[in-house]
């Protein structure tokens, strides 16, 4: 029995955690992109709305994402007529809460990032006769690697460890939608002591593991 | 054919209003810094935008606002040499120089690439990185990169400015050479009276914001337009000098 | 530049905030209450009659699923009473000398029902019916630590629905949380006691209420804890609850008052 919820969950949160990260990696970048070398209206408010989820507490984001993807949410309630499937209680809305929560991180690291590249660099790209696209591609994200190197690592970590929006979105339901941080709450909170105990050593380990693999990587790769 | 350029901008209380035109030869862009050269190199590229006016590289309209023309960087066919050479620090030499080369097959691409180390005498620092190359080096690379493509203009500011003066010669020297093997439109910026006695077909003197001579270095040096010009080309001291430092000077009256 | 007058009125101030704090935080018998979450309109309105009555004392409520509250109490919450939904909580307590002796007792019934959403348009009329395509998420209380969580296991036991159903589960972590689902539809049905369903009258509608012989007796019992400071305040909430002013609130909800020592 506790094999299974470890095993399970274990395998879950770093599922999560993974999927969530290379989302995280994609919206990230654009969103960084954008922010750092395009002037557009709003885009203040887009820098706020990127940046909240950093500041409110799980729990408020959690609710938030209740009401846009609740059955009877803005976008929830559409997507349930439409297809009679609902986010809520999957596991799908587990990599959603790790995704929100986590964006911020990437957007905030790789915005600085990006901002650091010399921008005679960028100038010079365009006078060799290339793309805005090709020269974010080859020249911005090559000398932002730093940056986005230490986002993604914080990125996957939040995602990792997110526990208020994701009890509250996907629940806490053993064998479906209980990642590690859930099914270490459960047990503790119903006294099963050696299982929490047995749980909380794994999770510090496997954390311990991922950060020793990341530093080896970057510094491979810077 | 050559490059005509009729532009004017007002920024941050300084107002640029420059006007001339030249053909296959070597300008130099002359006066102190500030005067509004490097701008006027920046909108000849494409870099900035100015309020109005027009620019024509051989026949064709890169720029024109009464008829809303203003194409990018990258559709004008300029080589283009920054001050701080700009080469991309986490390329190698070849692929700095390779990156220039957009647009060509692969074949041709890596032709070219190995027709310009050689020329420019890069062989054996292909691998290299930009921080592990001499500055002389990096100048070349630069050049080699803004020439690949064989662009229909040449734009330099400043590249030798922050050159020690024999790098400098030497550099000078490849320039005249690069003159001779491109026969196309080259701008060169400097607010160094010497480098321009020495390297230009034709100075265009700029004050202010404003064009207030062009002509040959001997129109230029001997018959200066106005006492700013004057001034700023101190012509008996320093043309003396020049005729003592420098070796191949036409003699003057 | 902080400056060292400055310093120390900061320091004094907070000092004596603090202690002020901590003054404040020790009335004469304020008593805290654990109870199910279920006890949550009944007792808020108990305590509002205790208040009252005794006009030194106060009454500070803790509210959540049974299990919660009593593994908090193994954890050494300060806590002076504790009201469960199930005998198995208490009992555990008792177990483990929580409990003060002889202030234990049972103080009312429930029932569970199976309630829906009451916009919803799925046919239902039994358990067995749960069962059905139609149903895709079924909301109920966490087996582990809520109590209704563990009645519901019984009920789908009885019915012989647990293997066919478990898939549709999710769960919740107190019995207002199942509701919460519920009314906002986010699942298809739910199993709570019949008193959370009358709270919500208009959200939710009542299938069926589940015989009596589908699960274990649904008895409250109550006592003080062991290591309270303010025994006699906690008796005399005891006293209050199981009183007829007590009972008659608790029957208002719909809970259904007994009398009856351990």
């Amino acid at each position: 029995m506790a094999d299974d919820t470890l095993l399970f969950s274990l395998k879950l949160s770093l599922q999560v955690a993974a999927i969530a990260t290379v989302f995280v990696m994609v919206v990230g970048l654009s969103a960084a992109y954008l922010l750092s070398r395009k002037n557009f209206p709003g885009k203040e408010l887009l820098d706020i709305l990127l940046t909240l989820p950093l500041v409110l507490p799980p729990t408020v984001t959690g609710y938030y994402l209740i009401v846009l993807f609740g059955r009877n949410g803005l976008f929830g309630r559409h997507l349930y007529a439409w297809t009679g499937w609902s986010i809520m209680f999957t596991w799908y809305a587990a990599v959603l809460a790790s995704f929100v929560v986590a964006l911020p991180l990437m957007v905030k690291t790789a915005r600085a990032a990006i901002e650091s590249v010399d921008e005679n660099l960028i100038r010079a790209s365009y006078t060799l006769g290339h793309s805005e696209y090709w020269t974010a591609l080859k020249v911005i994200l090559p000398l932002a690697k730093k940056g986005i190197i230490a986002g993604t690592i914080l990125s996957f970590a939040r995602a990792m460890g997110e526990f208020g929006a994701t009890l509250m979105i996907a629940g806490n339901i053993p064998g479906r939608t209980n990642t590690m941080p859930l099914a270490i709450y459960s047990a503790a909170g119903s006294g099963d002591r050696s299982q929490a105990t047995v749980m909380v050593i794994v999770f510090t380990l496997i954390s311990g593991l991922f950060l020793y693999i990341a530093n080896k990587l970057s510094r491979r790769i810077l | 054919m050559g490059l005509t350029i009729k532009i004017n901008k007002k920024m941050n209380g300084f107002r640029l209003d420059a006007e001339w035109e030249i053909g296959n030869e070597l300008a130099v862009l002359f006066g102190y810094s500030g005067a509004g050269k490097s701008l006027t190199l920046q909108m000849i590229t494409g870099l900035m935008k100015p309020d109005d006016g027009t620019i024509r590289l051989n026949e064709k309209t890169l720029f024109d606002s009464a008829c809303n023309i203003d194409l990018l960087p990258r559709e004008r066919s300029f080589g283009y040499v920054f001050q701080d050479l700009a080469l991309f620090p986490h390329m190698s030499v070849w692929e700095n120089i390779v990156y220039g080369a957009h647009g060509l097959s692969k074949t041709e691409r890596k032709h070219q690439a190995e027709d310009m180390i050689d020329r420019f005498k890069l062989v054996g620092s292909v691998n290299k990185y930009p921080s592990e190359i001499s500055g002389g080096q990096k100048q070349r690379v630069a050049l080699a990169r803004a020439l690949i493509r064989r662009p229909d203009a040449l734009l330099l500011d400043e590249p030798f400015s922050a050159l020690d003066n024999p790098l400098r010669i030497e550099m000078q020297q490849l320039l005249k050479e690069i003159r001779r093997e491109f026969p196309i439109p080259i701008v060169f910026v400097t607010h160094d009276v010497l480098e321009a006695h020495e390297l230009a077909d034709r100075i265009i003197v700029y004050a202010n914001g404003s064009v207030i001579q062009s002509g040959t270095p001997i129109e230029v040096f001997t018959k200066p337009a106005t006492s700013e010009v004057d001034i700023l080309v101190n012509t008996r001291s320093r043309l003396r000098q020049a005729v003592e430092t420098l070796p191949c000077t036409t003699v003057l009256p | 530049m902080i400056n060292k007058t400055g310093l120390l009125v900061f320091i004094s101030l907070f000092t004596a905030f603090i202690a002020a704090g901590t003054a404040i935080a020790e009335p004469t018998g304020e008593i805290t209450v654990s109870a199910a979450i279920s006890l949550k309109n009944a007792f808020e309105e108990i305590g509002r009659l205790y208040e009252t009555q005794n006009t030194s004392g106060k009454v500070v409520f803790n509210f959540g699923a049974s299990g919660d509250l009593m593994a908090q109490i193994k954890g050494g919450a300060p806590v002076d009473v504790f009201a469960s939904a199930a005998r198995k909580d208490m009992d555990e307590l008792d177990a483990e000398g929580f409990v003060v002796k002889d202030t234990r007792m049972n103080f009312v019934a429930n029932s569970v029902v199976l309630i829906v959403p009451s916009s919803s348009t799925v046919a239902l009329t039994s358990f067995e019916d749960l069962q059905k395509a139609e149903v895709k998420k079924i909301a109920v209380g966490n087996p582990k630590t809520v109590p209704v969580g563990r009645y519901s296991d019984e009920i789908f036991q009885y019915y012989r629905i647990s293997d066919m159903i478990k898939n549709k589960l999710v769960f919740a972590e107190n019995v207002r949380q199942v509701l919460d689902y519920v009314v906002r539809n986010e699942v298809d049905a739910g199993v709570v006691y019949s008193t959370d369903a009358m709270v919500k009258q208009q959200e939710v509608k009542v299938v069926l209420t589940a015989p009596e012989a589908s699960h274990k007796p649904i008895i409250y019992p109550i006592a003080v804890v062991r290591g309270t400071k303010y025994e006699t305040a906690a008796k005399a909430f005891i006293s209050l609850v199981t009183s007829d002013e007590g009972r008659k609130i608790l029957s208002k909800y719909g809970f259904r008052p007994i009398v009856q020592a351990k």
